[in-house]
């Protein structure tokens, strides 16, 4: 069949309407996370807002930004944070990665100038825990009552770069003494008297990192950061908050990554090898 | 006995998939498993020596791209961060020429042709004329220097460009007459289209462009989705993530490699 000239209409039809089935199937798990990304955490004010943690070494700064859109990258929280709070920053390579914060950091465009010490990124688990970004601040997406932690100093992985102390969302966002009229999260406010979080806590959450450069173990999600998350109301933002996307750990990937990558070109090199033999015999 | 060759379609499917994959990703991992897929597919469908030339021009195009990228750091602020990050930059664009030679070399153009609706049928041509430039450059200049070694000449340096040149330009306009001649006596250029041997479609072409697709909307979700890692922080550099689901979404456009529709 498909030889006659008739048939010859199929053909042309059949592959689009494949291609059309496939294309329409495909899309569908598309919408899918984008739905289920932002989980509620602060359920107490109005409209998104996400914390912004800096410890520059000489200061602590809490901010409580409120979000222009549902999910924003960490970069334009620090903008937003400028805007509402006059946070003084500067970026670098091209607005990826983040040079100055609060008037520390080096100047001009090399966000590393003044490496060792370096701005490290720090996300909050929701819990109180903090966790070492295995992104840059342009990649990663902030959502309503998430944390973000800046930290002044040195150390290239989690394990070693200094952590913020443990502080949640809630703290930073809601008045640890409930006024009668709380104002909505459009006009935010910087907290610093909500900094008195039991730093101990802190200390033992953040034992274990989430990328460590040469653990032999790399699964963060089997050490949930939160044994010793402080007061009762953020349990329940923890829980609300899942295991974040980027904690997966990289090895066994990589050795699956490995492992086809290997067998595919070791057969493709196979199949010239054989195909050149053939060749030779054919003519000689 | 010979099996049915792949429908010029299915190709164009694998090829845009397996770009928009290179396309929307840093991480060297899915990147140099791409390279990976690549060659299994260009070993596995390559149709005679001057595809397996062209294919290893753009292989070094690739490498130029790759090496010329990370260079550009030393123009600016050089640092472990910088370098990683234009590294990754140009394995991108590395990846996605060496996608486009296995999809020249597996291809042939005119085929493609063929398969344009009557509409397009011009742009079609132009466009398989435009895709077919390098290779066949790449073989007239490779059978010049061939007769020229036979005849116990050896052409080496700036001097040699004319003696190469000139052959290879009548070649191409020898190749233009013949093309422009055949199309015309096939019908081309008048309104109809000759049927002569149409292209069957076939459950292969349907598998591989179904896996391409696949793929290259893993990747979309998780590019549009987030709920993967497809750029590697490089400042500063950590391991780059390996999500096994993006993993096996990548060895999916290998599979055009184990369906061995037929080498003509």
């Amino acid at each position: 069949m498909g030889h006659h000239l008739p048939a010859g209409l199929t053909v042309l039809r059949r592959p689009v309407a494949a291609a059309l089935l496939v294309g329409a199937a495909a899309l569908m798990p598309v919408t899918l996370p984008a739905v289920t990304g932002a989980a509620p955490a602060c359920a107490a004010a109005t409209g998104p807002h996400a914390a912004l943690v800096i410890e520059t070494g000489a200061r602590d700064l809490r901010l409580c930004v409120a979000l222009d859109a549902p999910t924003v990258t960490g970069v334009h929280l620090i903008e937003l944070a400028g805007d509402q709070q006059h946070l003084s920053y500067g970026f670098g390579s091209g607005g990826q990665a983040v040079c100055r914060l609060a008037g520390v950091g080096p100047q001009g465009d090399d966000c590393f100038a003044d490496y060792p010490d370096f701005w490290g990124y720090w996300r909050g688990d929701g819990g109180g825990g903090w966790m070492w970004s295995s992104l840059g601040a342009a990649s990663t997406t902030v959502a309503d009552g998430d944390v973000d932690g800046w930290v002044w100093g040195s150390g290239d992985a989690g394990s070693t770069h200094a952590h913020p102390p443990s502080v949640t969302e809630t703290a930073v966002c809601i008045p640890p003494s409930p006024s009668p009229s709380p104002k909505p999260a459009a006009s935010p406010r910087t907290h610093p008297a909500s900094a008195t979080i039991s730093v101990t806590a802190a200390a033992s959450v953040s034992a274990r990192p989430s990328h460590p450069r040469r653990s032999p173990e790399p699964s963060p999600r089997e050490h949930p950061a939160s044994p010793s998350a402080p007061p009762s109301a953020i349990g329940v933002a923890a829980a609300d908050q899942g295991p974040p996307p980027a904690s997966r750990g990289p090895r066994g990937g990589l050795i699956l990554a490995l492992a086809i990558g290997a067998a595919l070109a070791g057969g493709g090199w196979l199949r010239t090898r054989s195909d050149r033999r053939r060749d030779e015999v054919s003519s000689p | 006995m010979r099996a049915r060759p792949i429908h010029p379609g299915a190709w164009i499917a694998w090829a845009t998939c397996a770009g928009a994959v290179a396309f929307v990703t840093t991480d060297p991992v899915y990147l140099f498993l791409l390279w990976a897929v690549s060659w299994f597919v260009y070993s596995n469908h390559r149709s005679d020596a001057g595809s397996a030339r062209s294919f290893r021009i753009f292989l070094t195009g690739a490498v130029v791209a790759v090496v010329l990228r990370t260079a550009l750091v030393f123009f600016g602020t050089i640092s472990v961060a910088n370098t990683a990050f234009s590294f990754l930059e140009g394995l991108r664009l590395g990846t996605i020429l060496v996608v486009f030679g296995t999809f020249n070399a597996v291809t042939d153009p005119f085929g493609l042709v063929r398969i344009a609706p009557r509409h397009f049928h011009e742009p079609a041509l132009a466009a398989a004329l435009a895709l077919s430039i390098a290779p066949r450059t790449v073989e007239s200049v490779g059978r010049v220097r061939e007769a020229q070694r036979l005849r116990g000449l050896t052409v080496r340096g700036a001097r040699s460009l004319p003696a190469l040149a000139v052959p290879v330009l009548e070649r191409g306009m020898d190749e233009a007459h013949t093309l422009a001649e055949s199309m015309d006596a096939r019908g081309h250029g008048r309104g109809r289209r000759s049927r002569y041997r149409p292209q069957p479609w076939t459950a292969a072409s349907t598998a591989i462009a179904a896996g391409a697709v696949v793929a290259a909307a893993t990747f979309l979700s998780a590019s549009a989705g987030g709920w993967a890692v497809l750029h590697p922080q490089t400042a500063p550099p950590v391991w780059p993530a390996a999500d096994p689901a993006l993993i096996v979404a990548t060895s999916l456009l290998a599979l055009p490699g184990l369906l061995r529709g037929g080498r003509p």
